[in-house]
């Protein structure tokens, strides 16, 4: 029991920080980002070139890692994402070709065989039947961190003011001096640090492989759509449902059939409620 | 359309035809075989995304279901591999229609992104029940559909030439042209008294079957299923072919995905950089060239001022 509520938690952890940056980016620059769990495999890697091959401590590895990373997103948004804005199927495509090039880039310069990240914390925790090591609940605790920080910036700054609106009405935005352009670098930096966080902190007890963004990529936008396109809260609301529903199902019938979890809520949300458990047309 | 196109059509497929009688090797005619399945899937997704602006990213779910129902009963059951044409079609047309129905009277990123998932999932779950699947190693030993690689080799020039024609046919018919309207404005059509929904779900059902039957002889070709016919790899690989080929187009992705199939094999020494070079290409066409490549030069070529 206490398994699942703890387990559970890091799952859904884990999937909120990756579910939140793709749903932000798609409410406000309405650019549905396939490439997200490249950013999340690129924060690994990163973290085990600075680590593993050239030696850094750890802590600056991961900052230079997730800044990295963030970067990476910002210079995809100006130079691929940007001059095909015009078309929302030509901009899917050139995300999607960023995933393919990340993919084979990996695979190319590190092979396809599992890498290892050192953890922040090597000590595991014991608690009667549980049994959890403490990198687990360092990705907990961070995660409900920079989930919350993400909240306090988009709801309490002028910044995150900005972004609301755009998401709420660009053209509304654009009269007001927003400046579309800079706020959707910004946002898109931001979406592809939190992404890049989740892969630094999970990295140590999942696998750092090239194909390692599909999965999580396929969670976040099941997870999107459960919790309602561009909604952050909705997003948080499915992370904790599917992170919860796979972790019982695991623990339950058996962990073969955790896979299966993500697309039957899918399918029933878009049969049942298709904007999703908080969707509305404003984003937030 | 005048005369000019069709005396094309006949040299390039009198050349193909031909082919097998010039060319000994076995296994050039093997690579070209493949090269027609690839052809037949590029040419089935773009009958319903190319005409609908659907964009469906897991078109390997239709592939490997194809395959992978005709390489059970054929291994399973002993049961003749012919009978693995129309299994497999009405196993891809099934999950065209559970994933369709909910989907696609939606607006939105939702079918494209319920395809990416439920073929990325299948994939999984042939690796997880490895005991009816075979797992990594598939399913080996299946009979293939004729002895020689002749015969195979026409047997899929046949079904790429039929295929491709009939959903030419398809597309050029009233119901292809309320398709091109949905992609134009589907709402408008929506007010017309179309009954949108209906005809993206036929549009998929039809694209579905057509990539499962391709499935079907690739899986007997191969003589081997293995899981990557469900890999997102595939499905990806099959949407620049149609962006190449020129997307809305049928004969454009068709001959796309002939050409962009065989140019690792011509290069030796690509094949590991066949997806690298396959994103660079796609990066390539969405700058610079977004109506394709093949179509508008064929159009050219045989002067159609369209």
């Amino acid at each position: 029991m206490l398994n699942i509520l703890v387990f559970g938690a890091v799952t859904s952890a884990v999937y909120a920080m990756l579910a939140v940056g793709f749903t932000l980016i798609f409410g406000v620059a309405r650019v549905l980002n396939l490439a997200h769990g490249a950013f999340y495999g690129l924060g690994a890697y990163s973290c085990y070139l600075l680590t593993g091959r050239l030696g850094w401590p750890l802590l600056p590895a991961a900052l230079v890692a997730v800044l990295f990373v963030a970067a990476f997103g910002v210079a995809m948004e100006r130079f691929l994402v940007r001059p095909l804005r015009h078309s929302a199927l030509a901009v899917l495509m050139i995300t999607i070709a960023v995933a393919l090039l990340f993919e084979q880039a990996m695979f190319l310069l590190f092979g396809s065989e599992a890498r290892n990240v050192p953890a922040f914390i090597n000590a595991t925790w014991s608690y009667g039947e549980l049994d959890v090591s403490g990198q687990r609940l360092l990705t907990l605790g961070a995660g409900i961190a920079i989930v919350a920080l993400l909240w306090l910036f988009i709801n309490r700054t002028r910044l995150g003011s900005a972004i609301l609106a755009l998401s709420q009405d660009r053209e509304g935005a654009l009269y007001m001096g927003i400046p579309a352009d800079r706020i959707y670098a910004v946002v898109m930096a931001i979406s592809a640090a939190i992404a890049a966080a989740a892969g630094v902190l999970t990295a140590p007890f999942l696998t750092v492989q090239p194909t390692m963004d599909l999965l999580p990529m396929i969670k976040a936008f099941s997870i999107v759509i459960v919790g309602g396109l561009g909604s952050i809260p909705g997003s948080i609301l499915a992370a904790l449902l599917l992170g919860y529903s796979e972790t019982i199902v695991a623990y339950a019938i058996s962990p073969a059939w955790t896979e299966i979890v993500s697309l039957v809520a899918v399918l029933l949300t878009l049969i049942l409620r298709p904007a999703g458990l908080l969707g509305k047309r404003a984003a937030f | 359309m005048g005369s000019r196109p069709w005396i094309f059509v006949s040299l390039i497929l009198a050349a193909l035809a031909a082919l097998p009688v010039i060319v000994k090797s076995e296994y050039l005619l093997g690579i070209l075989s493949v090269c027609f399945i690839y052809g037949i899937w590029a040419a089935s997704w773009d009958f319903m995304s190319g005409l609908t602006g659907r964009e469906n990213f897991g078109h390997a779910l239709f592939i490997g279901a194809g395959a992978y129902t005709s390489a059970f009963l054929n291994a399973r059951f002993a049961l003749n591999p012919w009978w693995g044409l129309p299994a497999g079609a009405a196993m891809a047309v099934l999950l065209a229609l559970v994933i369709g129905f909910p989907t696609l009277r939606l607006r939105g990123p939702y079918f494209a992104l319920a395809m990416l998932a439920a073929a990325t999932i299948m994939q999984r779950l042939t690796l997880i029940f490895w005991q009816y699947s075979g797992g990594e190693e598939g399913i080996p030993g299946l009979d293939p559909l004729l002895n020689s690689k002749i015969g195979i080799y026409y047997l899929c020039l046949a079904a790429l030439v039929l295929t491709t024609a009939a959903l030419l046919l398809l597309a050029r018919s009233h119901g292809g042209l309320l398709l091109r309207g949905i992609r134009g404005d589907e709402a408008a059509c929506q007010a017309a008294g179309i009954d949108v929904t209906f005809y993206k779900i036929a549009a998929l059902v039809v694209s579905a079957a057509c990539a499962g039957m391709g499935g079907v002889l690739y899986a007997h070709y191969q003589e081997a299923v293995t899981p990557d016919v469900f890999s997102v790899a595939l499905s990806i690989s099959l949407i620049i072919m149609v962006y190449v080929g020129g997307i809305g187009t049928i004969y454009g992705p068709a001959v796309g995905a002939i050409l962009l199939a065989l140019l690792p094999e011509l290069l030796r020494g690509l094949g590991q950089y066949r997806l690298w070079a396959y994103s660079v290409v796609l990066i390539f066409i969405l700058f610079f060239a977004p109506g394709g490549l093949v179509a508008p030069l064929w159009r050219r070529a045989v002067g159609l001022a369209r």
